[in-house]
């Protein structure tokens, strides 16, 4: 006998059949594989039985072979409980609700774990969260990636050297490396200075060893310029030289700089649009009218949502139109020629180090070619140009 | 006169070699719970069927069972549990 749970699950139909034969139509039935139960007489040609829903089809089969006519009385199980259920409009509005709350509270930022971080540089990382909307209870779509929210911690607390940002389902863990703040420099070997390139010797600080050159004085490229042997001869000792030595020196650098340029700037001006998008589908949710820009940047942001602790194959997509606006920019020669002193003048200042100053600058030879200004410039810089080189003691 | 041979045959058969009776000669297998079930196994399908009596048909003859309230709860091609209040169980020869 069949498990009575298994027919509930399935579904069954009550049938009435009514006719002659209606021993023959449950014979029939039996040996076409139809299961039928609870078979009832009521007078002497009507018959009710049930049958499971899936045999339904079957039986009308059979049954037009017989003199029976059939009618479905009444019917039992999940699928028609189910049918009912979804016809009672208050249980499709809880369950709605439910899953709505569901995937809003797997969307949510639940928990943020600092871990690694010194008190002070913890309660800084905090108020850089909090500032940037990374908090308890916040939509995961609408703050930042972690990537972005690494970047920008880094970016913003000097103290820290590296943090890593992770989203696991609704947690944020930080694991938080922080700087340690460079200790004295280790004690350094014995060393002499030399020149790091061609310079004249300006002004000389020697601290410690023996200064071979003077001011003045013309050097090239690798020219010893403090020793570190000191002492008499027979009685030298090393020492790790130290010292600054200034020396002019000279760069040139040429510059071409086109007299009319035309540049895409941003006015500030943006609007947004949010879309919730699937494989092949987006539908606006926010935004629905066209940028009103004639240029403009675009800039999209995709985050997946989550169901509980799936990531869904749908996305929720911000995406930033920003004003543009074409720029044009020409020169007129003499400006042209300044900004192309200045901006040589920047470049070089990148290079040298903090305490070089440019000194003089001389303008070798300028030239007007293709709509361009071409600037070549000489400059004398005072820089430290002693760089260290260790002595090798052998034997 | 083969069949009744061969009837004579499966008796002496089941007799002698003490084989169940119902598999070797097809019979009926009856099973009753007091009054208010019977299961009837080996049944070559219904003949009629009413609230107070059922008729089955058997390899040899028919089953009739009188009584009160029949419900048959489970039929298969075989097989019939019957439900209600059993008075009678008569075997007819044809």
């Amino acid at each position: 006998m069949k498990n009575q749970w298994m027919n509930l699950l399935a579904g069954s139909v009550r049938v009435k059949a009514q006719g002659k034969g209606v021993e023959r139509l449950i014979n029939a039935c039996v040996r076409n594989d139809i299961t039928v139960w609870n078979v009832k007489k009521h007078g002497d040609h009507i018959a009710t039985f049930f049958i499971l829903l899936k045999d339904v089809r079957q039986l009308r089969v059979v049954a037009r072979k017989s003199d029976c006519k059939l009618y479905f009385v009444g019917k039992a199980g999940f699928p028609f409980f189910f049918k009912n259920m979804l016809t009672n409009f208050g249980v499709v509005v809880g369950a709605c609700f439910f899953l709505a709350i569901v995937f809003l509270l797997s969307n949510m930022v639940w928990g943020i774990e600092i871990k690694g971080a010194k008190p002070e540089t913890e309660y800084r990382i905090w108020k850089e969260l909090k500032q940037m909307g990374v908090e308890k209870g916040a939509l995961q779509f609408l703050i930042d990636d972690p990537e972005t929210i690494q970047k920008k911690l880094i970016d913003r607390i000097d103290t820290i050297t590296w943090i890593g940002v992770e989203l696991r389902g609704t947690t944020f863990y930080f694991q938080v490396v922080e700087k340690n703040e460079p200790k004295e420099p280790e004690k350094i070997g014995v060393r002499h200075l030399v020149a790091r390139k061609k310079a004249v010797i300006t002004d000389m600080f020697v601290e410690k060893g023996q200064p071979l050159v003077s001011v003045n004085d013309h050097v090239t490229k690798g020219q010893l310029l403090v020793s570190g042997i000191i002492g008499k001869e027979g009685q030298t000792t090393f020492v790790p030289a130290r010292g600054k030595i200034f020396g002019e020196t000279w760069y040139k650098s040429t510059v071409v700089l086109p007299l009319e340029a035309t540049f895409q700037v941003l006015t500030g001006k943006y609007m947004e649009k949010h879309y919730i998008v699937t494989k092949n589908i987006s539908l606006p949710i926010w935004g629905f009218q066209k940028p009103a820009f004639r240029h403009y940047e675009i800039d999209k942001q995709k985050r997946p949502l989550r169901f509980w602790k799936w990531d869904l194959p749908i996305y929720y997509e911000r995406v930033v139109f920003r004003e543009t606006q074409e720029a044009k920019r020409s020169y007129t020669w003499e400006e042209a020629l300044a900004k192309a002193k200045e901006l040589a003048r920047e470049e070089l200042k990148d290079k040298l180090p903090e305490d070089a100053a440019i000194k003089g600058e001389k303008v070798l030879h300028q030239a007007r070619e293709n709509g361009k200004v071409r600037v070549e410039l000489h400059y004398q810089v005072i820089e430290n140009i002693a760089i260290p080189q260790p002595i090798v003691q052998g034997d | 006169m083969v069949k009744k041979w061969r009837q004579h045959m499966r008796r002496w058969l089941t007799d002698k070699l003490e084989l169940p009776a119902d598999i070797v000669m097809d019979l009926p297998r009856i099973t009753m719970v007091g009054q208010i079930h019977i299961y009837v196994e080996n049944h070559r399908g219904l003949l009629t069927f009413s609230d107070k009596e059922i008729r089955l048909l058997l390899k040899q003859g028919q089953l009739l069972v009188r009584g009160e309230k029949f419900v048959i709860k489970t039929i298969l091609p075989e097989e019939i549990l019957l439900e209600g209040k059993i008075s009678q169980v008569i075997y007819i020869d044809e």
